[in-house]
Parts: structure tokens; C-alpha cells; sequence
């Protein structure tokens, strides 16, 4: 049997599929950035009883928003995945697309957020608890708008029929930025 | 598609609906006011929402093995960074050392309720200023009462607490020095950054007192 494209795309020696193997690899490092950045703030705000009265300031409902519109991405990017698994292409992509939205609605939101709270002069500079606040928001949103580009490939992809298995791969990414919002959310706005 | 994907029947819309519903709990768990209720609803629940996501979307449940070795040996990574340096970050005093700097926040941020250092803290100081004791408050921890370097929380410090009391310390100080050490840190003139700068909660007219108050401490020649 021929191969249209190098075997190693679709095996490995471990059993479980190159690109699958790659990205929880990449998830794993991602384990210890993020939770390096949090366990950091943990600390500092567990040594700092101060910064609860910066932690006020945060916008609970807009973070719970926020948190509505992840978890509803992560829900249609699974289902994107199950279309995928059944060979559906055309409604992989669509729910993909919807998944998109979901990140940018995500960054919408938080680029408000974000105004009000600088305007009102809760810059990064303001103290310690802003400083964390918007280097880890800062760096979800990054992985935010990187997962955002990176479906919109596969979609392209996916709804032509090709390279379906990536739909479930950026699944995957997709589902870990929504895991990290959920330890983010109540870090940032609940705990006051 | 792999070998061990295609015979999940995971009800997604069931997991959906039950994060919805976990993310409404962990909103209203802060309206009941009560602190532990909160830490739970936060938390714990945030750990069970990440669960969910985890095992049923991200399918870890049906990986092999060795993906979940892999992550496990990241969060051990990341439990052995939190307990090799909380100890030193969530306390700001130990046996040999007192955080300065960290103490010093604590007590500005909470006495102008914002957490942040601002200038309302210069007018408290201002309405009551008093050299004597604001010197008691804000030099004696490091540099003593006296004068001699000798305060409590300067005995570890490193380098050690100037001491304005030793004729060898004032054969390299002017009055231009001492102003801008204190308005500016020691850093100011190259040296220790364990000396801070009080422009912030200070005026002009306050550090020139301090620096009248040090001068006292000079030894006749």
C-alpha cells in the first residue's frame, strides 16, 4: 500500500499519531509556562493582602462573560472534531468558523476591558497585582489569537476534505487556552 | 482517524450544559459572603470545569498512558517551582532576612486602600510630619535609634546599614549626598538598592529635615 504522504504524519513508535504526539508535547511545556506565570502570582498575592483592593477593580461579569464565550468555543470545536471523525469536512469547517468567532467575540470583549481599566489608570505599571493581571491575560490572548489563525487554515483545509485530523489537533490546543481561562478567571476576578 | 477514537460516545451537549452550569455556581459562590464558600466555588470548581475539558473534550481519558506520564511530569515541574520558592515569596521575614521592600508595600498599600503606592499617602504624612519620629518609623528599623547602624531589621542586611555615627562614614558624605540618597535610593550614588528612595512619600522640605536629622548624628571632629 502507498503512502500519499510520509508515514511518520499518521504513526509513531509511541502508538498514538505523530501530530496528536506533537501537540500535547507542546501542551506539556505550555503546563509549565502558564503554570509557572500563575503559581508566581499565587504566591505574590497569597504574600500581598493589599492587592485585593486592586482586585476589586476587576470586572467579575465581564470575566464570567468571557468564560461563557470560551466554554461555548470549546463546545463547538468538540463538535467540529466529531464532524471531522465522521469524514464531514464542510461541517467541521463551519463549526470551526464558529469557534473563530468565539475568539474574536473573546478579544473584543477584553480589548474593552482592558480600555476602561487603563483609562481609569490601571495600567501595568499601577502595582504588583496589575502587573501579573495583564501579563497572564496578555499571554492567554496571545494563544487566543494564534489558535484563531491556525483554525482558520485547517478550516480552509477541512472544508475541502483535506487533513481532517487536524481538526481534532487544534481541537486540542483550543480546549487548553479554555482550561487556562478557567483557572485565569477565578485568579484574576473572583478571588477579591 | 486513530484506532481508539471512534467508539467514544461522550454526550457533548450534556458536558456543555453541565460547565454552563458550574460557571454559574462559581459566579454566585461570592454573594453568599462567606470566604471559604468562595475559595470552594472558585476553585474547586474551576478544577472540575478544567476536568470536564480535560478528559471529555481533550479525550485524555482514552489516551495512552504515556501522554499521561508526560503531563504529569509537567505539573510536578511546576509543584516543585511552588515549593522551592513560596516559602521565601510568601513570607517577607525569616530568621536571617526581613523583605524590606515587601513589607513596606503590605503597609502603604493598605493604608490607602488601593493598593497602589499614591500620592494620598504624602498628605497623610505631611498633616503630621515630625522628624523625630517619622525617623523612628522609617530609618531606626534599618539604621537605628542611635544612629549606629544597628537597627533590627538592618542586622542582616548586606551591606550593613550605613552607621552615621562613624567619623569614617562622613570623610565621603556631603549635604548634597545625603539629600539625594534619601530622595533617591543609594543607588542614586552607585550603591546599595537595599537603601530606597522616599521622593515618593516625602516632600523637598521633609527630606532636607531628614537629612538636618542625620547630620545631627555626625561626630565632632
Amino acid at each position: 500500500m502507498a503512502f500519499a504522504k510520509p508515514a511518520a504524519t499518521l504513526r509513531s513508535a509511541t502508538g498514538i499519531p505523530t501530530g496528536r504526539l506533537a501537540v500535547w508535547w507542546l501542551l506539556a511545556s505550555e503546563v509549565v509556562i502558564f503554570g509557572g506565570l500563575l503559581g508566581t502570582y499565587l504566591m505574590f498575592r497569597l504574600g500581598h493582602p493589599e492587592w485585593a483592593d486592586a482586585a476589586a477593580h476587576t470586572n467579575t461579569w465581564i470575566g464570567a462573560f468571557n468564560t461563557l464565550v470560551l466554554l461555548t468555543s470549546s463546545f463547538t470545536a468538540v463538535l467540529a472534531h466529531q464532524a471531522a471523525e465522521r469524514g464531514d469536512g464542510k461541517t467541521a469547517a463551519k463549526l470551526l468558523v464558529l469557534t473563530i468567532g468565539g475568539a474574536l467575540t473573546f478579544l473584543v470583549v477584553k480589548g474593552a476591558e482592558w480600555t476602561i481599566e487603563i483609562t481609569a489608570g490601571y495600567t501595568i505599571t499601577a502595582n504588583g497585582f496589575w502587573s501579573f493581571y495583564y501579563t497572564a491575560a496578555g499571554l492567554h490572548a496571545l494563544h487566543v489569537i494564534a489558535g484563531a489563525i491556525i483554525m482558520g487554515i485547517i478550516a480552509a483545509d477541512a472544508y475541502r476534505g483535506r487533513e481532517l485530523q487536524r481538526v481534532e489537533l487544534i481541537g486540542i490546543y483550543w480546549h487548553f487556552v479554555d482550561v487556562v481561562w478557567i483557572f485565569l478567571f477565578p485568579l484574576l476576578y473572583i478571588a477579591k | 482517524m486513530s484506532e481508539n477514537h471512534e467508539s467514544h460516545h461522550v454526550n457533548y451537549k450534556k458536558i456543555y450544559f453541565t460547565l454552563l452550569g458550574l460557571l454559574v455556581v462559581s459566579v454566585a459562590g461570592p454573594f453568599a459572603g462567606i470566604l471559604i464558600v468562595t475559595l470552594i466555588t472558585a476553585f474547586g470548581i474551576a478544577i472540575v470545569k478544567a476536568n470536564l475539558v480535560i478528559q471529555n473534550f481533550m479525550h485524555l481519558k482514552w489516551e495512552k498512558r504515556l501522554m499521561k506520564w508526560m503531563l504529569t511530569t509537567s505539573l510536578l515541574l511546576m509543584a516543585l517551582m511552588f515549593a522551592g520558592t513560596s516559602v521565601d515569596i510568601l513570607n517577607h521575614e525569616g530568621r536571617n532576612w526581613v523583605n524590606v521592600a515587601a513589607m513596606a508595600a503590605v503597609e502603604r498599600g493598605i493604608e490607602d486602600g488601593e493598593g497602589v503606592a499614591e500620592t494620598a499617602e504624602v498628605e497623610v504624612v505631611a498633616a503630621g510630619f515630625n522628624v523625630e519620629s517619622m525617623f523612628t518609623v522609617v530609618c531606626a528599623t534599618c539604621h537605628g535609634q542611635a544612629g549606629d547602624g544597628t537597627g533590627a531589621a538592618g542586622a542582616a542586611l548586606d551591606p550593613r546599614p550605613a552607621n552615621f555615627t562613624d567619623p569614617v562614614f562622613w570623610e565621603t558624605r556631603d549635604r548634597a549626598r545625603i539629600v539625594n540618597v534619601i530622595a533617591n535610593g543609594a543607588t542614586a550614588v552607585g550603591g546599595s538598592a537595599l537603601m530606597v528612595g522616599w521622593s515618593a512619600s516625602f516632600t523637598a522640605e521633609q527630606i532636607e529635615e531628614f537629612a538636618d536629622y542625620v547630620e545631627e548624628f555626625r561626630p565632632e571632629q
